[in-house]
């Protein structure tokens, strides 16, 4: 009976533990701090949080001010009633604040400690936009504690770190050109690391790595770089940028373009319905496509800040979402060549490709769950690793997650299954 | 003087007639419309509304974007324009619950309180 028990928690933990290393960094970029600002409830920008609904999209593409009107009352009651000194100096009368907190049970029958209930994880975000004019956007990490996968008692905690922080000039001088400039997730992909119903794990595609050790670099890795991006015709989005990162003295190139056909455009503005008319497919479908490419190098840095061993590689990515009704489908392909993935003397190139496929189904009203599942394949230095990972997760509020998740890794050395409940919450 | 006071009395009877057509009950999250006046359609809209619509927010957001010809929310001017857009925003919203006639039943509910309101 008591192993009956043991083995019920550990279909629930089990597969928590080969993502052990995922885990930790895993809270939402969920930020209440706009709720406060604009007065509305979660779902205003979420389906399930931290997953963004296409009005959330839009938001976050127009710098993080109210989309389809650039003079949105921040404090939900019009300008009249704003502090106009606080107003005229750009300063939000809030402050912009928010944390995430998640607290996890994963069981591995595997690991060291079969039902792990430690892992936890509590980050603070900020992000206002001032006068309109510019917008910044931070997430910090307050604490995170591992999974325990080894003999240590004492599972490492992550370092209290920037994950991101940028600044955002909006419409630099007077154009339709948006700049962003500090630590952040590169305009890549469709969705940030953030927008999923699940983040643990993240996407194989724009989260699978090469090589080791120094060679650890991903598509959605926070960097420092400069960007631009910028709207056309509200339907098609282009971004290009620079990444510099530390202790490398060469410049990395990236670039994005998508666009959609049908729904909500970027810029917030709903598509043209007859509501006189019987449904058509399009009065519920959208489709965003959209493609990129990275270009990058790195290498062992010696004392002279020279990097040996140097590896040069390249990503390029398509990419799919399409949303009907409550159905929504996610598809991700990436290719990638390193020169030297393992930043050995003498190492060989190596071709790389990452595929993620996702089908999410939202059953609604009156309870607010979300079913998936989720296909992750990717070929690296390591050989080939399959995931398949079917989830549930319910918001009993707007700002409270439960998930369940079992995660089904066949990797090339090694098959694990964890389980992993999360209650995730921001506020 | 005469004539400064004639205008305010105008003018004070413009304005408790702008909301004339709106019977409102309750304060606050309990806002409701008093429906006792609408024609049989807009009841049976009304009815649509005020289950559908507590949904996600009170009806006092609702009543107040109506009253005032602001949505609350956005500071945008809420016309016959944003009542369909807001209509066609719930209705692709995967967690709204809500079909096509129920929404057009609402926009058609709010087009016809905006003319009460105006009243």
């Amino acid at each position: 009976m008591f192993s009956k028990s043991r083995l019920a928690l550990a279909a629930l933990s089990l597969t928590a533990a080969a993502l052990l290393p995922l885990v930790a960094p895993s809270p939402s970029h969920a930020i209440p701090a706009y709720a406060r600002q604009h007065k509305t409830e979660c779902s205003t920008c979420h389906t399930i949080y931290p997953e963004l609904n296409e009005f959330g999209e839009a938001y976050l593409r127009n710098s993080y001010v109210w989309p389809s009107g650039a003079h949105a009352a921040p404090a939900g009651k019009g300008e009249a009633q704003r502090t106009e000194g606080l107003w005229l100096s750009g300063i939000p009368e809030m402050l912009p604040v928010s944390f995430t907190a998640t607290i996890d049970a994963a069981y591995n029958s595997r690991a060291v400690d079969e039902l792990d209930l430690s892992s936890r994880s509590i980050r603070l975000q900020a992000s206002s936009a001032f006068r309109d004019v510019a917008a910044f956007y931070l997430t910090y990490n307050l604490y995170a504690q591992d999974l325990q996968t080894g003999a240590h008692n004492n599972p490492n905690n992550a370092s209290p770190d920037i994950n991101e922080l940028f600044a955002i000039w909006r419409h630099a001088l007077k154009t339709p050109v948006n700049v962003r400039i500090g630590r952040m997730e590169p305009k890549l992909s469709l969705w940030k690391k953030s927008n999923r119903v699940i983040t643990v794990p993240s996407f194989a595609s724009t989260t699978y790595t090469q090589g080791q050790g120094g060679s650890q670099w991903s598509v959605d890795t926070p960097q420092d770089a400069l960007e631009v991006n910028s709207l056309i015709g509200d339907r098609v989005l282009v971004s290009a940028g620079v990444a510099n990162r530390k202790g490398q003295n060469s410049k990395d190139y990236y670039g994005h373009i998508s666009g959609r056909f049908g729904g909500t455009d970027f810029s917030g503005h709903e598509p043209e319905v007859d509501l006189e008319k019987e449904a058509t497919v399009w009065d519920y479908l959208g489709i965003t496509v959209g493609a990129f490419g990275y270009s990058g190098h790195n290498g062992v840095i010696d004392a002279f800040g020279v990097a040996q061993e140097r590896n040069n590689f390249y990503r390029a990515g398509a990419e799919i979402d399409l949303l009907y009704k409550r159905l929504h489908l996610k598809g991700s392909g990436v290719l990638g060549r390193d020169t030297n993935p393992d930043l050995s003397a003498g190492g060989s190139a190596l071709h790389s490709h990452a595929v993620t496929v996702e089908g999410e189904y939202m059953f609604g009203a009156p309870v607010d769950v979300v079913a998936l599942m989720r296909y992750d394949y990717f070929y690296n230095l390591q050989g080939a690793t399959r995931r398949y990972i079917p989830a549930v997760a319910y918001t009993p509020l707007q700002n409270t997650k439960l998930s369940l998740e079992y995660i089904y890794e066949d990797g090339a050395q090694a098959i694990n299954r964890t389980t992993l409940a999360s209650l995730a919450f921001s506020f | 003087m005469k004539k400064t006071l004639l205008t305010l009395l105008v003018l004070a009877l413009s304005v408790s007639a702008a909301h004339a057509g709106l019977k409102v009950v309750g304060k606050g999250d309990a806002m409701r419309l008093d429906p006792s006046a609408f024609p049989p359609a807009m009841k049976a809209n009304y009815d649509i509304m005020k289950v559908r619509c507590v949904k996600c927010h009170t009806l006092e957001r609702t009543i107040v974007a109506i009253q005032t010809g602001i949505a609350p929310i956005s500071g945008q001017p809420f016309d016959r324009n944003a009542t369909k857009a807001y209509g066609v925003k719930m209705l692709r919203k995967p967690d709204s619950n809500m079909s096509k006639p129920e929404i057009k039943a609402t926009v058609d509910l709010m087009n016809y309180l905006l003319v009460e309101a105006e009243h």
